[in-house]
Order: structure tokens, then sequence, then C-alpha cells
């Protein structure tokens, strides 16, 4: 197998990583549909409170492309839909039945797969509600069903932390993952590039079995971007899809099974949990149940969807349609120790080599929300072009946003950003690059469409 | 608890909306931030940060910086001990020494702080740490004899013209202490140049003034007649040694070359000066010193013939090298271009000191000069480097 590593980037080293076991958790009483957290996504609601839904029942769907939909992931009663700032859908909540009832739709076997039509196979993800799950490159949105994609990559390790592993999602469903990936094989066109982070360990060797392209390397080389970004020849492979492993078992269990999918993995960690580990729970659980008993105490803030990319959510929402991550962290509102910049720092995390525990090197790191310094200017450490995975130079790049030159931008590689966070979290002048770079990203697509 | 905790805590009400002083918050928060670093959290992603922010950055290069004070209080000491033929006592020498070299670091901090603080507050952000690494830089780029009023105008000047006017640390392109090091060079030339400014010359001495000369390493230099200049160096007292450990009259903590490089070590180590930019600097007096080596005569001046590890070791050169070049804000950003930066540094410094009898020391002036080239240095590395990239737009 072929091996992509990448120098750069960063490992955090953040405490609390969930190991390998898995928990099953008991029913939830409520799901709910997240609509808050979906970027790019512009929701028209298609229920009201009362309604009876099955699971795979409409619940909203795209303004931009209306047969783009998302649709239950639970069978009962709409008990409440939540409205956010400026009347943003933000949720649908779900009174479960004891007996749910779902959606019947078109099944196909492993066989039927090969001689189904492209274009046939790819209504029936779209009208399943999971077509959302496949993005495209370099902005991140929905893929386009209308083109045939230069490449569809499918990782399956996240490296961001912390996301559930392969080992355990896969674990019983090879079967099912196989005749996912020739599902999207016969969507792509070619054979999807299966990523895996090498080395593993030897007893999950057969992970490596699934995937046709390794990668090694610190947070983040699993990401399509930076492999795109490392192995592209020409400008029209940018606009390549992706998909995330777990995702890939969704897909095939609608395909198979004709029924919304609602199983979910997910793993709990982070430095303010009491207990890192898998949860096998359903997609749109409340967050309450995941961490109930598991919280260490202290004011916490719940991160969904990994600590550098993702958002923190209140204690009273759901598990997105997309996110397998939680993790807690302390949040740090609390100034430091008196004179603490002056303190050797034997156990400060640091990408820099400016604390004593960049000779030490400890093994974990129990990091917590606080911002650790106040807002300066770019003293051009140079800290952000060195960690970032697809060789930008933030800082530049940031200067031309500010100053509204966005061809520049684009020059320095705005459209290769990955949005892995990193050059936010070396800055020592505390710049919010990564929100900076976001921005501008989504306002040049916005330009485009 | 914290005492000092507990003092900020109480004075804190008069500080905040509807209290005594409500508008000098920021004054109130900066100092507080001095002793506890906020209790400021993110308010997106990524939601964890690095423990690292600029305070520790620039304390870093003030650590750096502490032994060139002890070593520079104990160096004027000595100097003026033994110009005036007082005891050399290593206590009595200390004590003078500090005597003076501890008035200009308060008029400096004082006069700094006062411009960074009034400029903080009309801008409504808070101090930049740059500053206390400048107002640490620039006394000991002074001679010991300098007035405490031109002291005050010399970091006023490098203060605010130096860096202020652009929006402070970060968006100034000069190193602010050499501004204003070289403003008072220029200003107030009997004061900062000659051979009398480097010793000061204490009441009750017992040797006669006359019998004193003073003359720096760099003067004997360009006026010797000698066929080699370390000849001339040694009949006047300045062995290698001597030049090394910096124990000549020169300006307060800049002649210590080995402390010099005890600080680059360690400033390289912890990753807050850039190698590349000390190497180039290196290379660029060699290569040049070497040069012009070669084209040495018996008609030329002497200077031309000076073994380049000299260059390295009078006249602050290594103290440029050590903290001004290395100043990340003024230097270029781009690896390359701070080679080229380092290097260009160094070539400057031989060629203004060898052909140019007018700035003897040569490296502040030239680091001031490569600072205005360091963002065409970097414009020129950027563009290759944007050209290697495959575009994504079409």
């Amino acid at each position: 197998m072929h091996i992509v590593h990448l120098k750069k980037g960063y490992d955090l080293r953040l405490a609390g990583r969930p190991d390998g076991a898995l928990e099953e958790l008991p029913r939830p009483k409520q799901v709910a549909a997240v609509a808050e957290r979906l970027r790019f996504v512009k929701p028209r609601l298609a229920v009201k409170v009362g309604d009876r839904v099955k699971v795979g029942s409409l619940l909203f769907s795209d303004k931009r492309r209306p047969e783009l939909q998302f649709r239950s992931p639970g069978g009962g009663t709409v008990c409440a839909v939540n409205f956010g700032p400026r009347r943003r859908l933000q949720e649908i909540r779900i009174e479960l039945d004891a007996e749910e009832p779902y959606e019947e739709f078109e099944r196909i076997s492993g066989a039927e797969l090969e001689s189904t039509d492209r274009r046939r196979l790819v209504e029936l993800i779209i009208g399943g509600g999971l077509w959302p799950l496949i993005r495209e490159l370099p902005f991140r949105d929905t893929a386009r069903p209308e083109i045939v994609p230069p490449a569809l990559y499918v990782n399956l390790d996240n490296l961001e932390p912390f996301h559930p592993l392969p080992e355990v999602y896969l674990r019983d469903r090879r079967e099912r993952m196989a005749f996912g990936l020739q599902a999207l094989k016969r969507i792509a066109g070619a054979p999807a590039v299966v990523t895996v982070c090498r080395p593993r360990s030897a007893d999950s060797e057969w992970v490596n079995g699934l995937a046709s392209q390794g990668i090694s390397g610190n947070y983040p080389a699993h990401d399509p971007g930076v492999l795109l970004y490392r192995t592209k020849t020409s400008l029209d492979q940018q606009h390549a899809w992706f998909i995330d492993g777990q995702d890939v078992l969704l897909i095939a269990e609608l395909l198979q099974t004709g029924r919304y999918p609602t199983e979910r993995m997910v793993s709990l960690g982070g430095p303010a949990a009491a207990d890192s580990r898998h949860l096998r729970t359903r997609i749109g659980a409340p967050l309450a149940a995941l961490t109930q008993g598991r919280i260490a105490g202290g004011e916490v803030r719940r991160v969904v969807g990994g600590v550098l990319t993702g958002s923190a959510a209140s204690p009273e929402s759901f598990l997105g349609l997309f996110e397998k991550s939680l993790v807690l962290l302390p949040e740090g509102r609390r100034s430091g120790t008196f004179l603490g910049w002056t303190l050797p720092g034997a156990e400060t995390p640091s990408y820099s080599r400016t604390f004593l525990s960049a000779f030490r090197r400890p093994a974990e790191h129990p990091m917590d929300c606080n911002r650790h310094g106040g807002l300066r200017a770019c003293i051009q450490c140079n800290f952000c072009p060195q960690v970032c995975p697809v060789d930008i130079l933030p800082q530049l790049a940031y200067k031309a946003i500010l100053a509204g030159e966005v061809e520049e931008a684009l020059d320095h590689g705005l459209l290769d950003c990955v949005e892995c966070g990193l050059c936010a979290f070396v800055c020592p002048s505390k710049i919010d690059l990564l929100q900076a770079l976001r921005e501008a990203r989504a306002k040049f697509y916005d330009e485009l469409a | 608890m914290n005492p000092v905790k507990r003092f900020f805590d109480s004075q804190r009400r008069h500080f905040e909306n509807g209290g005594r002083w409500a508008r000098y918050f920021f004054l109130y928060e900066n100092l507080e931030s001095v002793f506890f670093a906020p209790a400021t959290v993110t308010a997106a992603s990524p939601h964890v940060r690095d423990s690292l922010d600029v305070k520790r950055f620039m304390f870093l290069v003030i650590v750096a910086l502490l032994p060139h004070y002890a070593f520079g209080a104990y160096n004027v000491g000595y100097q003026s001990h033994l110009a005036s033929g007082l005891p050399l006592e290593i206590g009595a020498v200390f004590l003078s020494g500090l005597g003076v070299v501890l008035p200009m670091v308060a008029v400096t901090y004082a006069v700094g702080y006062f411009w960074e603080a009034l400029f903080a507050s009309v801008r409504k952000h808070e101090i930049s740490e740059g500053l206390f690494v400048t107002c640490a830089l620039f006394p000991l780029t002074l001679p010991p004899t300098q007035p405490l009023w031109q002291v005050a105008l010399g970091i006023s000047f490098g203060v605010v013209i130096g860096k202020e006017i652009f929006g402070g640390t970060g968006r100034n392109f000069l190193n602010p202490a050499l501004t204003g090091r070289a403003f008072l060079y220029f200003a107030y030339p009997a004061q900062t140049s000659g051979d009398a400014v480097w010793t000061v010359l204490l009441a009750g001495r017992t040797a006669s003034v006359d019998a004193f000369t003073g003359a720096t390493p760099l003067a004997i230099a360009q006026a010797t007649e000698a066929a080699a200049i370390p000849q001339a160096w040694s009949d006047a007292g300045y062995s290698f040694g001597t030049l090394f450990l910096g124990l000549y009259p020169d300006s307060i903590g800049a002649s210590a070359t080995l402390l010099c490089i005890i600080g680059a070590l360690f400033l390289i180590t912890v990753g807050v000066a850039d190698y590349r930019i000390i190497c180039g600097d290196i290379l660029g007096f060699m290569v040049t010193g070497t040069l012009l080596n070669l084209i040495a005569s018996p008609s030329t001046s002497p200077y031309l013939a000076l073994n380049p590890f000299y260059h390295l070791l009078v006249g602050g050169a290594a103290f440029g090298i050590a903290y001004m070049t290395t100043d990340p804000v003024s230097a270029p950003a781009m690896p390359n271009a701070r080679w080229i930066y380092g290097f260009l540094i160094g070539m400057l410094t031989v060629l203004i000191r060898v052909f140019n009898p007018a700035f003897p020391e040569g490296i502040g002036i030239a680091i001031l000069f490569m600072n205005c080239f360091a963002p065409l240095l970097d414009e020129i590395q950027i563009r290759i480097r944007l050209k290697k990239r495959m575009p994504n737009v079409r």
C-alpha cells in the first residue's frame, strides 16, 4: 500500500482518549434532527408540532436544492420545533413511540447493485435522505449529484480528538462496509479511495485490508483535503467528493434494508470526561443521555465534531447527523497562577519550544478552553506556516483577507485550506485565523453560486 | 490567597463600570494581566489554544538579556574605577556600575511605558509586551555617560516613531530600540560617539583625567597606522580574551560576545530567534571580510586586512546579531528571505566599518537599512513560492 506521509500538522496529545471499549446506551425517549450546526444548508421546514412521523419521514429540506432532504431519525410525535437567533431552525424534537413505525424505501441486493443504473442509485440515496453525507471539496458542501466526481475519498480514521476508531465501528460490519463501497464505486464511476492511518497495532491489522491508501503523520493527515492537496496533478481534480467511513455504513444499511438507518457509534472523551469510551447510540440522541454520569465536574464545555473544528453544544442539544464525537472540556474560566508566564512549564502543553514540556514531552495534556493570553497583533513568529498541512502562509492569507484582497488570498491557497484549525491553535497572538479563513471561504463560495 | 490577587480583587470595583476610574479599566486590566493570565475563554473553534502567548514569547528575550545587565553593571563600574584609579573590588565596582545603569533603565521603562499606555488608551487595546523588550534592549546599546534626559528622548523616539505611529508592536517595520539609538546618534553625536563617552569618570578619582584615553577597539581600528589591527589592540591592552568577554569601554551591555553567544543559543533553543538570520549574519560577516582580505594590500587601510572573526568580536556586532536582527517583526518572515536578510546585514556592517569612518560600529545602521528591505525580500520569496503552487481558481 502506498503511504502518504504528512510531516507538518500537530498531535495535540489531549488527555481523555477513549479506548476500544464499546458501551451500548439504552434507547432514548426523545431524539432530534439538529439543523443549527449544519453548514451551508438553508432548512425549509416540512413538519409542525404534533405531527406523527415515521423513522425516515421528511422533516426539512434544503431551500437551495429542494430535492436534498433531511429525514427523521426516530418515529413518534413531533414535540417541539425550536428556532435560534433570526428564526433559524435549530432542531426538531421527536417524542419516540414504544414501537417506532418505519418509512419503507426500495431495497437493493448485492447482486442487483452491479446492474443498477448510476442515476437510479443516486436517486435512492437522495430519496433516503442520506445524500448530504457525501460532500464535495474544496468547500465541503453537499456533493452535486449531477457531476461525476474526479475521485471519492472515504476516510476510515479521523485524527481530530476524538473520533470513533474504525476498529470499533467496523467490527462485525465488514460485509456492510464492502457493500457500501461497492455502491459508492457505482456512484463515483471508480473505486473509492479508502484511507487508513498507519501504523496500526497488530490486532487491528484487518482494518488495513479495507483501505487502498495509507496515510501517516500528525493531525490532520486523515483529512481528504490534505490527501487531495498532496496528490492532485490538475485543477480538474479539486472537486473530489468525500465521505466519512462510518457514514458509508449508513448508506449501505439504507440500500440493503430499505429503512432509514439510526445507529451511530460516538466517541466520548476529553479531560473533563470521567469515563472515556465509545458509545453505541442513535442519530439525534440527546447529549445528556451520552454524558449522564460521565462528567468529571466543574464548568464543562460540550464540543461536538472535534476540539479544533467542532462546535460547542448546549447540554440540552442533540447529536447531529454528521456528529460522531463528543469531547468534554473544562471551561477554564479562571485567571492564571501568579506570574504564570515566568514559570518553566514542565507540564504546559505547547506547540512551541518555549516551555520545559517541549523537552520532556508528556504523554498527554489536560487542556481546557482558556485562551491563554490576550489578543495581539501578528508578530511573525512563523508558527502557523510551520504547522499548516497544506503549505498555506496563514498569517499572510489572513492579512490579505483583512485587506479585502480575496484574489491574493486565493493565490495563497485559500481554497486548499482544510479548515483544520491548527493555525489558530498555535498562534501566540491568539488571532482567530480559522474563523477568518472559514468566513472568507464561505463568502467566496457564496459569490460563486 | 495570594496577597497580590487579593489587592487586585479589592481594587477591581473602582475600575469596573460605574467605578471612579472606569475609563482607566484597560490600565487595571493590563497591570493585572502581568501578574495573572486573564480568564478569557475561546469563543469558537478551535476550542483549545496553545499555552504560549506573546507575553511569554517576549519574556524569553528579556531572560536572555538579564545576564547582559549583570555584566553591564559590572563592566561600567570596572571601567570607571579603572579610569578613575579607584580600587577594583568586585562589590564596589558592581555597585558603582549599578548606580549608573539602574537610573537609565528606570527612565527607559517609565518613559516607554508612558507612551505605550497613552497609545493603548487612545486605541483601546492592551499594552503589547514588545515594549518591554524594546525597553530592555535600548539602555544596553547606550554609552554609560548618556544624560538621562537624552535617554528619555531616545526611547520616546524609538517607541513613538519607530513603532506606535505604525500601529504598535507587530505593525512596525523598524526595530524600535535601534530607531531610538540611531536618533540619539544623529541628534546628539557629542554624547554618543567619540572616545570619551564610554567610561564614567567618578568623583574622588585618583588618576588624572589626562592619563585616561578610553579609546574603544573600533576607534583604534580606525586610527591605527600599524600593519595589523589585532597588534594595535593588544598594545592598547585589548587582548582576544578581553574582547571576547567584553571587558573594555563600550556601550553598557553590548560588548559581551560570550553572553551574546549564550543568549543566541538560548533563543534558538526555545524557538524565539531564527537560526537562519543569525547564521546569515555570520556568513555575511565572514564572506565580506574574507573578500576584503583578498584585495587588501600594504597601501590600503589595515582595516581591509583584518581577520573577519574580529569584526564579529567588536563594536556590538554579536549583540546586534543575537538580539536586534532576530526581532521577528522587523525581519522578513520567509525562511530564505531571512538568510539573505542576515547575509546582507553582515555584509553591510563590514563595508560600513571599513569604508565609512563616520559610522565606526556599522551594525545598527546596517540593521535599520535592511529592516526597510525586509518586505521586499519577503515579497520576492512569496512570489516564487506562490508560482509553484497549483492554482485553485481558473
